[in-house]
């Protein structure tokens, strides 16, 4: 027998790969290049281009001015239902002050029916 | 610079420039390489294929960070052996490979005995993970052991230490098998 060196060189020589790697290397590669595209994608390729670009942007232009009217409508309406309230608490407050006092003028003109 | 070399660097500067043939001419040039040392790391075929594939997608997504041939050579060793390591310490243990399921040995020496190389093929295979890695790139690729160092990413002593353990084992494992075939034989 060799010496064991010898022996573990031929042993362990270069090995090719079965028929086809390379073949099967190049598939799983194409593969990874050509993923789905996901909607990141998508919107990347679309704001790619100029013309769309730009309207892209007035969109969402119009989408925050919307979005602002909304909101500025919303805040217009609460404060007219407050001020309604308000106006509902100050009429009950005052028909019951109303009310109180008529009761003191009647109780008055039946005390004193005589003079 | 050898033809090799010249062939290698243009393959490279054509790869980064999106030519896919060019990557093609790579793979081919250093598939015998890297599957080799997964081969003998594992003794499995298809476990070696698989690392194999996966050390060349990893290539062709680092290309624009490899230099020069010799880059890619250290390179693709450096990702072959972290591969298989990693694959042992993550994965299910070894399965026992049979005679008959291994590869047959490559371009074996005149006067190498192909019984003895199988034999010895499936001990290199059964050593701890990290000095299997020392054996096959000191006899497979015939590193010196600085090399063998800067791959493995650990001190040159601790490749010394590992080299020579391994090929103890290696002896005594290798006198006994061919002991109990003697006294079968005979």
């Amino acid at each position: 027998m060799r010496p064991l060196d010898e022996e573990l060189r031929s042993a362990l020589r270069r090995q090719e790969p079965p028929a086809g790697f390379v073949e099967r290397v190049m598939a799983r590669l194409a593969a990874q290049a050509a993923p789905r595209a996901g909607w990141a994608q998508v919107a990347r390729a679309f704001l790619g281009w100029p013309r769309l670009r730009w309207a892209a942007v007035g969109a969402v232009a119009c989408l925050v001015m919307a979005i602002g009217v909304v909101q500025y409508q919303r805040g217009q309406r609460a404060q007219g239902e407050m001020a309604k309230a308000q106006l509902k608490q100050a009429l009950h407050i005052a028909s019951s002050k109303l009310n109180q006092a008529r009761k003191r003028v009647q109780e008055i003109d039946r005390r004193s029916p005589q003079s | 610079m050898t033809a090799a070399t010249q062939r290698m660097e243009e393959a490279l500067s054509r790869t980064a420039q999106g030519d896919r043939s060019a990557f093609e001419a790579i793979v081919r040039e250093h598939q015998a390489m890297v599957f080799g040392m997964a081969y003998h790391f594992f003794h499995d075929a298809s476990r070696a294929e698989d690392v194999s594939q996966e050390v060349f997608l990893r290539l062709y997504q680092n290309l624009r960070s490899i230099q020069s041939p010799v880059h890619l050579m250290l390179w693709l060793r450096k990702v072959t052996s972290r591969c298989c390591i990693d694959v042992v310490r993550k994965g299910p243990p070894d399965r026992e490979i049979s005679l008959e399921e291994s590869l047959e040995p490559a371009q074996a020496a005149r006067d190498a005995d192909p019984l003895l190389s199988r034999r010895l093929q499936r001990l290199v295979a059964s050593l701890p993970e990290n000095a299997r890695m020392v054996i096959i790139l000191r006899y497979q690729e015939e590193l010196e052991l600085a090399e063998i160092a800067q791959i493995l990413e650990i001190p040159i002593n601790t490749v010394k230490s590992r080299l020579q353990r391994a090929l103890e084992t290696l002896r005594e494992k290798l006198a006994a098998v061919l002991e109990i075939n003697f006294h079968e034989t005979s």
